[in-house]
């Protein structure tokens, strides 16, 4: 039997029961509407986070008290010493560390006449800050060295502080208050945007010298750096951990007490979350089909069963076996293949709403469609090969004598 | 010779038991031929035309189609045979609910693997010689029951077959109309087709002209006219 005749038949066969036939694709539908749906939005995540970390900078590494992504015990992370100032500078002064900058951190409001921005990121740091950490000075000055030695009451505003404390003037050469201290504005800094949903622009830098005098001496430095050209970001990093280990006193098989962070660390453990998030999805999208495709086996056998005679009849006048179970699977194909395809332009439909409404940039990717086509077709031969195979083998006699 | 049925047995196995439904059936049948199987119900004519139709095997002897062996043969096998030698007529219609009568008439020619050229010419031919031209493309559940006959018969033509098997073909028509298919019955035995009928009846077996009578598996009479 041709194969446009199998196909005519199996479409007027499914269409003769519309109701039966889209609520058999119904669990394929969600199926595959979901994987697509998930695949969009965990690629659109991807995109957004790898060009949010692209912001870091990256050949940075971060020295700290405790890791980025931090897993496992926190009693012993909080029981670790400060990093020092000094620390920083004998990293500072390896060979193979090219720029360094030590920077401190706390939270204080930041006020401008009657405006306060409040719980306000206060970072204290060197001139290189600006460089390691990719700030670009949009209007005025980076801090200087002059600034750090005279412990100058200097302030560089991030875009969006700028934007709140000076919606109209210039705020170059005004008189901040940063935690009850003035502090005069000595410029702003370019937008960076977001990185996994917290602002990079919501800040001030002073000098670190400053820093110290005015909120303290006693807090955990970060030691930002890069490597020195020419020297590899793997050998920077094993020297760093040498003289921090020798300098905090690590006896040797200890695990290091202060972490080095990099922005590829960081991405790979994203990317593991993220990854181990995919295989689950694609696991219970797996077995949302495996579901939907034993509904469609059921429907399958009820429908052989009912056209028993139509199948004898069919025998009788010259059908194979293989013309009957081949219109069978094709009628499975059709209703797996085209609950698929609406489950795909359900998911995509459902992946550029989310685009749309909010600002994760959900992608459809075509490997989502393509993952989700072969599952729904392979859930069609799958489970319909069993139904169409018994529909073959039945004996045209006993066949057309069913009632 | 057309047919060659020579010591025929079938039996059925129902759970331990044997039940004999055919012993030692010897009919020869030409070609142009016009014979009736006649017998009670139980006679054992309805395995006799399964047998004949080839949907079923005999369990010993031999039948011989057109000289070549039937009985050890495999399911496509039979089915090919089907479809180019035997035209099947029942009494039920047997017809495909959801396809028009023109689609149930080219339905053999598709399981025939006749190609799609010429198709269309020799379904119409076929449904125009049973007199139904205007009801082509009408549903069987739109037809009346000698319609729904007519379109069965054509159905049962369309591969020009050897044989054509007719079991108990007015069984669900009323007279007038049952009269009607046997006349196109005798027809088509005029023009030179070979046709087995199955009845119970004696006076449609008399449209036949040879008559082979079954009783408990066995032929009691065989008389041609």
């Amino acid at each position: 039997m041709e194969f446009r005749e199998t196909l005519l038949t199996s479409l007027r066969t499914l269409s003769s029961h519309k109701m039966r036939s889209l609520l058999t694709m119904l669990g394929i539908v969600i199926g595959a509407g979901a994987l697509v749906a998930v695949m969009s939005l965990i690629a659109g995540l991807n995109q957004s986070v790898a060009a949010q970390f692209q912001s870091i900078g990256t050949d940075i590494i971060s020295v700290s008290r405790y890791p980025w992504v931090q897993m496992g015990d926190s009693d012993e992370f909080r029981r670790r010493k400060n990093i020092t100032i000094a620390d920083a500078e004998a990293v500072g002064r390896l060979p193979s560390v090219g720029l360094m900058a030590p920077n401190i951190h706390t939270r204080r409001n930041i006020s401008y006449g009657g405006e306060t921005v409040r719980f306000t990121l206060v970072t204290g740091s060197t001139p290189e800050y600006e460089t390691i950490d990719n700030y670009l000075v949009e209007n005025g000055r980076f801090i200087t060295r002059i600034d750090v030695e005279r412990h100058r009451a200097s302030a560089v505003l991030g875009s969006e502080i700028a934007e709140e404390l000076f919606p109209v003037r210039d705020p170059i050469g005004r008189k901040v208050k940063v935690g009850g201290k003035q502090f005069t504005v000595i410029g702003v800094m370019k937008e960076k945007g977001d990185i996994l949903g917290e602002s990079l622009d919501a800040l001030v830098i002073i000098p670190i010298s400053t820093f110290e005098k005015a909120f303290g001496s006693r807090r955990s430095v970060v030691i930002d750096c890069s490597p020195e050209e020419g020297v590899s970001m793997s050998r920077t990093i094993e020297e760093i951990r040498q003289i921090l280990r020798i300098r905090r006193k690590v006896p040797r098989g200890d695990p290091d007490n202060f972490a080095i962070n990099t922005q590829s660390d960081l991405l790979s453990s994203y990317n593991q979350i993220t990854g181990v998030l995919y295989m689950a999805m694609v696991g219970i999208v797996g077995l949302a089909l495996l579901v939907g495709g034993i509904g469609v086996m059921n429907v399958m056998l009820v429908s052989v069963a009912e056209r028993t005679r139509e199948i004898g009849v069919r025998k009788a006048i010259g059908a194979r076996r293989a013309d009957v179970t081949k219109q069978f699977l094709v009628e499975a194909i059709i209703l797996t293949g085209l609950g698929g395809a609406i489950g795909i332009l359900g998911g995509a439909a459902l992946a550029l709403l989310v685009r749309k409404v909010t600002p994760l940039p959900a992608a459809v990717t075509p490997t989502a469609v393509a993952i989700a086509a072969a599952f729904a077709l392979i859930a069609g031969v799958l489970f319909g090969v069993y139904p169409a195979t018994r529909a073959g083998r039945l004996n045209p006699m006993e066949a057309l004598r069913y009632e | 010779m057309l047919i060659e049925l020579d010591g025929l047995f079938k039996t059925y196995e129902v759970g331990t038991q044997k039940v004999p439904a055919l012993k030692n059936i010897t009919i020869d049948v030409k070609e142009t031929e016009y014979l009736a199987i006649m017998g009670p119900s139980g006679s054992g004519k309805s395995t006799l035309m399964n047998i004949i139709g080839c949907l079923d095997i005999p369990t010993e002897g031999s039948y011989r189609l057109k000289g070549r062996e039937v009985g050890t043969l495999d399911d496509d096998e039979l089915a090919e045979i089907r479809s180019a030698e035997i035209g099947f007529v029942f009494q039920t219609f047997n017809l495909l609910p959801r396809m028009t009568a023109f689609q149930n008439v080219e339905l053999p020619l598709i399981y025939g693997r006749a190609s799609r050229k010429g198709r269309s010419d020799r379904v119409w031919e076929t449904i125009d010689a049973v007199g139904l031209k205007e009801r082509a493309h009408h549903r069987p559940s739109e037809l009346s029951g000698g319609q729904r006959q007519r379109v069965a018969i054509a159905r049962a033509l369309i591969n020009r077959p050897s044989i054509i098997l007719a079991d108990e073909p007015t069984g669900n028509l009323d007279s007038t109309t049952g009269e009607e298919i046997m006349q196109i019955f005798r027809q088509l035995n005029n023009a030179g087709n070979t046709i087995i009928l199955v009845t119970h009846e004696q006076y449609i077996a008399e449209h036949a002209r040879r008559i082979v009578k079954l009783l408990d598996g066995e032929v009691a009479s065989d008389t041609t006219a």
